[in-house]
């Protein structure tokens, strides 16, 4: 008789918290159903509260993998980009979240790795390392990545300068970027603010755009970036 | 019966209210010495000693709470152990089957927490049933692929599934059972504090006389002697602490000593056969010291369920 194969999990000598901060992040049920459960009441808060608007819904119902691209000013915005798209993508949808923020103290890496499924994303340290870890999950159809270029919340509001990673993730590669604007996410919650106000939060959705043809050179992915970024700014005034 | 009120009353619980910090600060003190006294290295067995000092009080807060608590206490404790054997076996990438296994656990639960629908008081449970399930869930995965239509590999998961649910929902949820006894307090209280004694026993002796393996291909660190003195341990102990069950007979005292004594290990080695095959050290990483859950309830797996039956075959559990 032959051998069985077991299929083992992967993470199964690190503890608890040390399975959360890894990534990829093994399938849990409990998990998922904390997370769909918290994205319900989201949903409710974030539509009572803040009289959250998508506009350009129509553009989030693909089944194809996705980047999101936004402007950044507060916890917000994360929220409202989760609570904007199909609650079945929901366990597949991976906002990156800065490593040396969200993974560090336990009840951070709780809410992020447990509610918002983030992706733990090296800032400072492993960029590169991150990307590739990005550049994986979209090889896998169905997958959406929530990136925030400008790589931290604005204090101002106004949108910052975009980092090139985001050209380096989309360039020559097969995958629709979607430009999104969070408009009034500054008011509610700012930088430094406890509590969320209750202003109203609207999100512009773009019309998704392809860098297939691009080369992935220094000078390209700088200008797919400020590109990218104007594309977010213009929603705002469109 | 069960309910904080009655232990609080409840000379038996008294007792064991008395001895388990006893035995773990004696158990503290011994192994302080060694650690400071004598500077060994017990790094790794401080830990698991630390590890106790939580579950402990949770076990006793438990089993104080009452009769409800105690049956969804052991429900939950199944239902994660059965995740880490799911997630070491690979099971656990089929969540029909999981789902399956957990609803089988859940009702496990159930038959132990309601009373039987014609007839009988409330606050007993539902034996025939309770001793049914299995027949339902072994059904309840059977039907899963049935409905999934799918017939590959899954000779393997049905097997994985049904020796997960037997193993780990069933013949451990006897535990809960137990909790419908009238003698409840005492008969809980020493099939868990002796099960986990007569582990540290064969642990101990082990560490301190092991020479001649038990079981080479299954489990390299257990040891005859370990398993010769968990015995002797464990065929003492229920003479020691009579006052759990005071009707018992001098028979049913020395049958005691053995379904602890020998049960305890072959539930350690039954999921040390798993752990081999699969390849990993332990279930998991849950308790610091101890592994997985699965890894310190294992010894129970044999003990609850012969223990039951053998108190119910003489004086009924009621």
């Amino acid at each position: 008789m032959k051998r069985w194969r077991y299929d083992s999990a992967r993470d199964l000598d690190q503890t608890l918290l040390e399975r959360l901060r890894r990534f990829p992040r093994e399938p849990d049920m409990l998990v998922y159903g904390v997370r769909s459960f918290a994205a319900l009441i989201i949903r409710a808060w974030l539509r009572a509260y803040h009289r959250f608007e998508i506009i350009g819904h129509e553009h989030l119902r693909s089944d194809a993998s996705l980047v999101i691209v936004s402007n950044h000013c507060s916890h917000l915005d994360t929220l409202c980009l989760l609570a904007a798209l199909p609650l079945r993508r929901l366990h597949r949808t991976f906002p990156a979240a800065a490593a040396d923020y969200f993974f560090q103290s336990v009840p951070r890496i709780w809410l992020a790795a447990v509610v918002v499924n983030a992706l733990p994303f090296a800032r400072q340290t492993q960029v590169r390392q991150s990307l590739s870890i990005c550049t994986e999950l979209l090889a896998n159809p169905g997958n959406i990545l929530i990136i925030f270029p400008e790589g931290t919340r604005s204090r101002t509001g106004e949108t910052q300068k975009f980092k090139s990673g985001i050209g380096a993730l989309v360039a020559g590669r097969d995958v629709s970027v979607l430009p999104c604007y969070l408009e009034g996410a500054f008011d509610a919650w700012p930088k430094g603010s406890v509590f969320p106000r209750p202003k109203k939060v609207r999100l512009i959705v773009g019309r998704p755009r392809s860098y297939r043809t691009r080369a992935a050179d220094k000078i390209d992915i700088c200008a797919i970036a400020a590109e990218l970024r104007d594309a977010v700014n213009e929603l705002r005034h469109g | 019966m069960m309910s904080p009120r009655i232990a609080l009353h409840d000379p038996i619980f008294h007792a064991y209210l008395c001895i388990v910090p006893i035995s773990l600060v004696v158990g503290g003190a011994v192994l302080g010495f060694l650690r400071w006294g004598l500077k060994k290295e017990i790094e790794p067995i401080w830990r698991t000693y630390c590890s106790w000092l939580i579950m402990a009080p949770i076990g006793l807060l438990v089993v104080f709470a009452g009769r409800v608590p105690t049956i969804v206490g052991v429900m939950l404790l199944a239902i994660f152990a059965f995740k880490e054997f799911a997630r070491a076996s690979g099971l656990y990438r089929d969540w029909w089957m999981t789902g399956a296994v957990y609803v089988g656990i859940v009702t496990v639960g159930a038959a132990s927490l309601m009373p039987h629908p014609r007839g009988q008081e409330p606050g007993t449970g539902w034996y025939g049933f309770f001793v049914a399930v299995p027949v339902f869930a072994v059904a309840l995965i059977l039907l899963i692929p049935i409905l999934r239509n799918r017939a590959r590999g899954e000779l393997q998961r049905m097997s994985l599934a049904i020796v997960g649910f037997v193993y780990i929902g069933w013949m451990f949820g006897h535990l809960g059972f137990i909790a419908n006894a009238i003698n409840a307090y005492g008969f809980i209280c020493y099939i868990v504090f002796a099960t986990e004694l007569s582990d540290v026993t064969a642990f101990t002796f082990g560490r301190l006389f092991g020479r001649h393996p038990l079981r080479s291909e299954i489990s390299p660190g257990k040891t005859w002697e370990g398993a010769i003195g968990a015995l002797a341990v464990s065929l003492l102990l229920p003479w020691l602490f009579r006052f759990s069950f005071p009707f018992f007979g001098a028979w049913q005292l020395v049958l005691t000593g053995l379904i602890v004594g020998v049960g305890g290990q072959l539930g350690d080695l039954s999921i040390s056969v798993i752990k081999r095959d699969i390849g990993t050290k332990d279930m998991g990483a849950t308790i610091p010291g101890h592994g997985g859950i699965l890894d310190r309830i294992d010894s129970l797996i044999y003990v609850a369920p012969l223990f039951m039956h053998m108190a119910s075959y003489y004086y009924g559990l009621r």
